[in-house]
Parts: C-alpha cells; sequence; structure tokens
C-alpha cells in the first residue's frame, strides 16, 4: 500500500485563502482538511473547500481541450487549440483591432494578475470581469477617497462592529475574516446588524437595523447626521486629514432623521442608537458587503461609509478600518504591465468615457460589452475568452448577456465544466482546480497576506489557468516566462525570495504600520480623506456624496407597484454554493436542493403559496421560479431570492439556466447604473410572487 | 478507559453546514445518509446529531444487538449484526439514526473512533468556525462548561 502524502495548501472555492491539509495517495487527493497552523482560517475549513475532491473528480467535469465542430463538441490537441485560437484573435487583430477581442473573468480568483497581463500585451482595453459591482467597486471609490481599502481590523480589537450588508461566516468564509470577525465578537464587541433579513447575525445583534433593500448610502449619511447634530467626530482628524468638510455637512443637513426614516423604513430612534453606539465605542470597524455596491449608488454609498471610519477616527487607527500594509511583491499592475497599454487603446476601452471610476481600474461594464456585441457600436466585438466565469446567470439582465454571447463570432471559455455559457462557446479549456496549481495566492488582494497554493495533483489534461493565459500569449508572439513558477519568481522578487523557498515557508505577511497618515498623509490629491473628491470633480461628476432612490422601487416608479407590488431583493447568498457554482457538487446539492425565494408568511397567506411550493417571481423583465420559503424575519413587502442557480443534472446544452435564473429579472439599462463606476444594480427591482400551479 | 462527550452549542451554530461535509468525508458516504446534519428555523439551526445516550434508545429498540456502547462511551452500530428492520431509526429521539440505502443497514455517528485512536479530534468539530461542536473527556469536558458558565 503507499503511503499517504500531506501536502500543505490554500484553497480557493470562493476567492481562496483558507489553509489546507491535502491528503495524497496514488497521485490522488483523497481527503482535505483544515490547516489549523494557517493565519486565516485558524483549522476550519467551509463546506465549498472540505467538497474539493467532489469538485476535482466530478464524472462531468471536462479533462482535455475542445472544439465544438458542427454544433458537437469534440476532443483536441492543447497545441491544436492554442493555436485555433491565436489564429483567430490574430485575423481579429488584423481586420477590427485588439479591442475588438474581450477577455472576461468572473469573480477574483487569483488570476487577474496573468488574465491582465494577457489582455494588456494582446493590446484590448476591454476587460470585463465583476469588478464593476463586487470589491473592485470598493477599491476604486475608498482610492479616490482616502488612497486604499480601509478593511476590519479584527486582531486590533474592535469594541463595536458595524455588520453592513454582510455574513461573512456564511458567503465568504475567507480572508475577509469570518472566523477573525467571530473572535472579536465573542471577545465582547458589540455588534450592529444592517441587514433586510433576520438571519443568524441580526439575531445575535445588540443593534439590528432592518432597511429597506439599496437604501444603504441614505442610511449612512443618516449616521452622519447623528454625529454632526450630536458632536461626536473627532475633531482633530476632521481639522487637519478631511478634505471639504464644510461642502459635505451641508450634504449631510439635508439628512435629517425624519427624511433617513422615510428613505430606509429604520426607525429614527435606532438610527440614532446606532450611529451614537458606532461613533463613542472605540475603536469601531464597519464590515462592509457586496449588497452595498451593486446598486446605483455604488461609489457613493462606499464614500459615504469610508466617511463614518474617517470622522471617527477609526481609519488606520488599531480595530478600527485600516490600510493594510501588504508584503513587498509585485502588484498585479505592475505583473500585468497596465503601463504599457497604449493611450490610444485605453481610449478605446468601452463605456470608459462614461464610467471613468471603473476606467481608472481597468474595466468595463458587461452592458456596454453586450451592446457592442449585439448593435456593433461604438464598434464590434467579435471574439471573446472568459476566465471562470458564467455571465448567463451572474450577470443583470441574463437574457441580454445570452443572446449576446451566443452572437459573439468566436468564443474562448476556461472552466472545469459545460456550463450554460461555456456552452456557447467554440473552444473549450479545462482549467486545473486549486489541488492541481502552483500560485501566490491572495496576492491581488490588499489584505496584508499572501499564500503558497501549491500544487498536489495533475487531473486529465487540465492546466492551472496561468498556465493557459502564459502558453497561449506565447503563441501570438507575447513576452512570457517558461515555466509557471519562473513567474511566480518574478513576482516574489522583491520580497527577497523565489517560489521554492516561498512554498516552503507557507505564508507571508506585510509588516502592520498603523496611523500611517501621520506621517504622510493619504494617497489621494489633497493628501487628506476627500469625502469632497477632487477625482469626480475633475472627471464631471458630483464631487460629493449623496443618496440617488433605487431607479425601480415603489418611491421611484409607483406606476408600476399595482403589477409588481413587492420588493425583490436578489442575490441572495448560501454557504453551500458560490455564485453560479457548485450545483453539481453532490454533498453540497444534498444540502440546498432547489433555489430558494424568501417570503414573510403574510405575503404567502395572501398570494395562497405554502411553505416549499414552487413560485414564480415576475419583474417587468421576465419571470422564473424558486421554491418558498417561509420567514418571518424580513419585511412583508420584500421578497428575498437566491442567486447563480442552473440545473447541471439537465443535459441539454442550456442546462436550464432560464429556469430559476434571478439575474433574467434584474435590469441593466444604462440609466441604472452608477453614473461613476457603472454598478449594475443586482439587487433591488420590483416583483410579483405567485404560485406556479400545477405545472 | 474515559468517557468521550460532544457537544453541540445551538446558540453558535450559524448553519454553515462545513460539520457535515466533514463527516461524509470521513465516513466516505455519498448522498443520502447524514450523520450529522444542520436544520434550518429563521435564525435559528438545529443540530441532529448523536448524543451517545448514557441509557440508549437505539439499543433498546434494536432486536439484534447490533447497537453497543463501549467503554468509552461510543455508542457503535455493527453493520455485519444489522438487519435494517429501522427500529433504532424510529426510536432515536433526536432523529439522528441514518439509513444507508447501498449496504440496507442502519448507519450512525462513531464520534470518529479511528480518529480518537490516533489522538485526533472528531473531524466536525475540526472544520466549525464559531467553535460551536465541542468534545472531550467527559468529566474534564463538563466541568469546563460549568466554569465557563459560572
Amino acid at each position: 500500500m503507499s503511503e499517504i502524502k500531506k501536502i500543505r495548501t490554500v484553497c480557493r472555492n470562493c476567492h481562496g485563502g483558507c489553509g489546507v491539509i491535502a491528503h495524497v495517495k496514488d497521485g490522488k487527493v483523497i481527503k482535505v482538511e483544515g490547516d489549523p497552523e494557517s493565519p486565516i482560517s485558524y483549522g476550519s475549513l467551509c463546506s465549498k473547500g472540505l467538497s474539493i475532491t467532489q469538485l476535482a473528480y466530478h464524472p462531468d467535469r471536462i479533462l482535455y481541450p475542445m472544439k465544438k465542430v458542427n454544433g458537437k463538441w469534440e476532443r483536441i490537441s492543447w497545441d491544436d487549440a492554442l493555436s485555433t485560437i491565436a489564429d483567430k484573435f490574430n485575423q481579429v487583430i488584423d481586420k477590427y483591432g485588439p479591442e475588438s477581442i474581450v477577455v472576461g473573468q468572473g469573480t477574483g480568483r487569483d488570476y487577474e494578475s496573468h488574465l491582465y497581463r494577457f489582455a494588456n500585451l494582446l493590446g484590448t482595453p476591454n476587460v470585463l470581469t465583476a469588478g464593476h459591482m463586487c470589491y473592485v467597486s470598493r477599491v476604486a471609490s475608498t482610492l479616490i477617497t482616502c488612497g486604499n481599502l480601509p478593511i476590519c481590523d479584527y486582531r486590533g480589537d474592535p469594541k463595536c462592529i458595524v455588520m453592513w450588508g454582510c455574513n461573512p461566516q456564511w458567503s465568504n468564509p475567507d480572508e475577509y475574516k469570518g472566523v477573525d470577525f467571530w473572535q472579536a465578537y465573542k471577545k465582547g464587541a458589540k455588534l450592529i446588524c444592517i441587514d433586510p433579513r433576520k438571519g443568524f447575525l441580526a439575531k445575535r445583534a445588540d443593534l439590528w437595523l432592518q432597511i429597506r433593500p439599496g437604501t444603504d448610502a441614505a442610511l449612512a449619511m443618516g449616521f452622519h447626521h447623528v454625529i454632526l447634530e450630536e458632536e461626536l467626530y473627532d475633531k482633530d482628524f476632521v481639522e487637519n486629514y478631511i478634505h471639504g468638510w464644510d461642502g459635505f455637512t451641508e450634504r449631510v443637513k439635508g439628512y435629517d432623521l425624519e427624511r433617513v426614516q422615510e428613505i430606509t423604513w429604520v426607525d429614527k430612534d435606532l438610527i440614532r442608537k446606532a450611529a451614537r453606539m458606532y461613533a463613542v465605542t472605540k475603536p469601531a470597524c464597519i464590515h462592509w458587503g457586496v449588497p452595498t455596491e451593486q446598486t446605483n449608488n455604488c461609489a457613493d454609498c462606499t464614500r459615504i461609509m469610508t466617511g463614518l471610519m474617517a470622522v471617527t477616527g477609526n481609519l488606520d487607527a488599531p480595530g478600527g478600518n485600516v490600510l493594510y500594509v501588504n508584503p513587498p511583491t509585485r502588484t498585479v499592475s505592475e505583473f500585468a504591465r497596465h503601463k504599457d497599454l497604449s493611450k490610444e487603446a485605453r481610449a478605446k476601452r468601452l463605456g470608459g468615457d462614461q464610467f471613468k471610476l471603473g476606467a481608472r481600474v481597468a474595466f468595463i461594464n458587461p452592458k456596454s460589452a453586450w451592446d457592442a456585441i449585439l448593435t456593433e457600436k461604438p464598434y464590434p466585438l467579435k471574439a471573446g475568452l472568459l476566465c471562470g466565469t458564467n455571465p448567463v446567470i451572474t450577470r443583470a439582465n441574463a437574457r441580454e448577456a445570452y443572446e449576446a454571447l451566443k452572437k459573439l463570432e468566436f468564443l474562448v471559455v476556461l472552466d472545469f465544466f459545460m456550463t450554460p455559457t461555456a456552452e456557447l462557446a467554440d473552444i473549450f479549456l479545462p482549467s486545473g482546480t486549486w489541488l492541481e496549481q502552483n500560485h501566490v495566492a491572495d496576492n491581488w488582494k490588499r489584505h496584508g497576506f499572501i499564500l503558497a497554493r501549491q500544487k498536489c495533483v495533475e487531473v486529465g489534461e487540465c492546466w492551472q489557468d496561468h498556465k493557459i493565459f502564459m502558453e497561449l500569449g506565447k503563441k501570438m508572439g507575447q513576452e512570457w516566462w517558461d515555466t509557471v513558477e519562473d513567474a511566480l519568481d518574478y513576482l516574489l522578487e522583491p520580497a527577497g525570495l523565489d517560489w521554492e523557498t516561498f512554498k516552503k515557508k507557507g505564508y507571508l505577511q506585510g509588516e502592520m504600520v498603523y496611523y500611517k497618515y501621520k506621517e504622510r498623509g493619504f494617497s489621494t490629491p489633497t493628501g487628506k480623506v476627500e469625502l469632497y473628491s477632487t477625482a469626480l470633480e475633475k472627471w464631471g461628476y458630483d464631487p460629493l456624496p449623496k443618496y440617488t432612490e433605487i431607479p425601480e422601487s415603489p418611491v421611484s416608479r409607483p406606476e408600476l407597484t399595482e403589477k409588481f407590488p413587492y420588493i425583490l431583493n436578489a442575490g441572495f447568498r448560501t454557504p453551500t454554493f458560490f455564485h453560479s457554482a457548485n450545483r453539481m457538487i453532490p454533498w453540497l446539492r444534498e444540502i440546498r436542493p432547489d433555489p430558494i425565494v424568501e417570503i414573510h408568511p403574510e405575503t404567502a397567506r395572501k398570494k395562497g403559496i405554502q411553505q416549499g411550493d414552487w413560485v414564480y417571481i415576475e419583474s417587468p423583465r421576465g419571470r422564473v421560479k424558486e421554491r418558498a420559503k417561509l420567514n418571518d424575519g424580513i419585511d412583508p413587502m420584500v421578497v428575498v431570492a437566491e442567486h447563480g442557480w442552473w440545473y447541471p443534472e439537465i443535459k441539454d446544452p442550456g442546462h436550464g439556466w432560464d429556469i430559476s435564473n434571478i439575474n433574467i429579472l434584474m435590469d441593466n439599462a444604462y440609466e441604472t447604473l452608477d453614473p461613476a463606476i457603472g454598478s449594475t444594480n443586482l439587487r433591488v427591482c420590483l416583483c410579483d410572487i405567485y404560485p406556479c400551479g400545477d405545472e | 478507559m474515559e468517557k468521550v462527550s460532544l457537544i453541540f452549542f445551538k446558540k453558535d451554530c450559524m448553519g454553515c453546514h462545513a460539520c457535515e461535509i466533514a463527516c461524509k468525508q470521513e465516513h466516505g458516504l455519498g448522498v443520502g445518509p447524514r450523520l450529522v446534519r444542520v436544520l434550518e428555523h429563521g435564525p435559528d439551526f438545529k443540530p441532529i446529531y448523536c448524543h451517545h445516550c448514557a441509557k440508549a434508545p437505539c439499543i433498546e429498540a434494536c432486536p439484534e444487538n447490533a447497537i453497543t456502547r463501549n467503554a468509552q462511551g461510543i455508542v457503535l452500530i455493527s453493520s455485519e449484526a444489522c438487519i435494517g428492520c429501522k427500529e433504532c431509526l424510529e426510536a432515536c429521539p433526536f432523529s439522528a439514526m441514518q439509513f444507508d440505502e447501498d449496504a440496507g443497514t442502519a448507519i450512525k455517528c462513531d464520534l470518529c473512533i479511528e480518529r480518537l485512536e490516533r489522538g485526533e479530534a472528531p473531524a466536525c468539530s475540526t472544520v466549525c468556525p464559531t467553535q460551536c461542536i465541542q468534545w472531550g473527556d467527559t468529566k474534564a469536558f463538563f466541568k469546563r462548561m460549568d466554569e465557563s458558565m459560572s
């Protein structure tokens, strides 16, 4: 009997970060365990990470490059696949220019350095990511406000935690410190939970603010109003480190608590209590989730919340929201050679003129991409390469996304399975899972750590994404390295490490310094926290943040409420799935077999819906079905629905992409997007809900 | 031999289901038997698991004496002796007893007895992000609980 080898590595079933010990026997991973020595997860591991063996060795996993011939998939060699892609891309470049190729990815999963390098060296400015409405939008908005992304400093012992639209232990138990949060909370920190739905944390919280979905920016302005009125702000900080205080306070005065209560549905006394608790309990941190970003208020909401951290003196203070110091590796930007993309190429970025804050962080909005394909304006997109993304399921107005990708002349998809998006491709390239890659994990994030993700096994002919970009790039004459590991040596060089030594070390932590601004100010044009943004002013946007009503709500579109009386709060996360992933994993699907929509029992009674019924949820853009679950912890006017659903067990090429896909209901019209960054409203629209009947 | 206990502190269970997958992996189980599982009721979560009862109804219900309690207090079932009558499933007050359709026999939590022999913790307890699954030598464990509550 051969021996079991234990390999220390790092998960990436979500964004990654949790430490893993993989047990390898006869070239196969037979088991994974949490790594008790991990500085991120301390031995815990979530259901997704624990299921990796069912993903890596799934019978439906595609293990070889595939080419679609007369509508049928055929196995081809890597060389054949890469040559075909290179030839096609070169034809498109010759005829239409490199900007006619869109390169896309899903959420940040540690390949952005390589993906962006490939795109930049190709010469296309059109990189389509989730960044416009998820995390990178937060990075961009804080970049122009205080120079960097402020993150909860759980290790610094916060005494008050504001959990704002987030449930880190359920939906993202990775480096964003689900375990660290829990430890800080168990030490006795006060907890303020802002959530339309009464979940585990709302129940535990000292204060729960049941907000009307999408009105977070108004609530944050209400907090500012209390802090200003009661003079709870840090006077020294405000005097020395805020740019635009007078203008900002004038803006805040417009948000008296009567008005904020009317907008947010949160009782004004409760808002006052919460704002006081946050402002006077020191130190205090705000842990924000994506619902604060996935609306037309994206940039402003982030800026207002950054303002809360600043005016209370919690910015870069121990236990507050800190600007992490990262290990001295090469950044994604340097590795990706962003600077090598010519000015002329940048000027052609789709939607770049309209969404200048988005262009600043080098991505495009999906609506701009779909329009360029479908209308060929301002110029046509002809070819695409999508890595680890399933936009047919995860992007707003999914039917449009589907039509656009179907029309694209030539599409390459990198994934593990034939997803509904992959089925629209011409070439499928099989990616390696995190068990099959060597990488400096989390280098793209700015959370103070990098971690060694070590290759444990190889499966079929799958390649790690990094190698795919590298080999395809080389085929097209781009400058890359001989091996994946050579590129990692380059990444690690400034830290005085190479891959082999780093692998043995396991991880590297940046040396944290607090209150950096006292020495060198903030990295903004004025050197201060710009509540009045000079960047936004220069680009022609409102330099001061505000709340703008949700584009489709009972307030903004009262004429729709007769047909669509409820507020759909879409995008509900569950612990077993990550966006559109994992529906084919038997262990996980057993726990959550069906898509769930939660409704208040009173609403259910009114609509004749019983627990467990299949129901239609309908918006002006279409209807899908999910299974009803009664929950008296949500407002009777609000309906909370899961996202990301398709049915891998349905074997036709659509794989049931339009049955329960909540993003069919969401709008992506330009007037519904955030004006500066192009964030799509993936969270809130009007809807009706009713039983499916006997069908 | 010292007796061993395992308990879920329900108040801290946040319904992540990691314990379920750790258990499935440890015991090589596919879809079907769930030796530990977490039910959701609104914001509350209810872990369903074997309590290794001192006076175990499953032991009493079994017509074949297939279920026994060892010196460590772990209630175990012999798949060889089990005839698949499901009396134990009905008897268990926690609905913790499961049935393996493939084998045609009842199956239950063995407190990861093989891991315990190697000096390792039960699989479910190692992955819990809120540390709501606690285990240990029964006497010391309950003493620790008393202290933490007083």
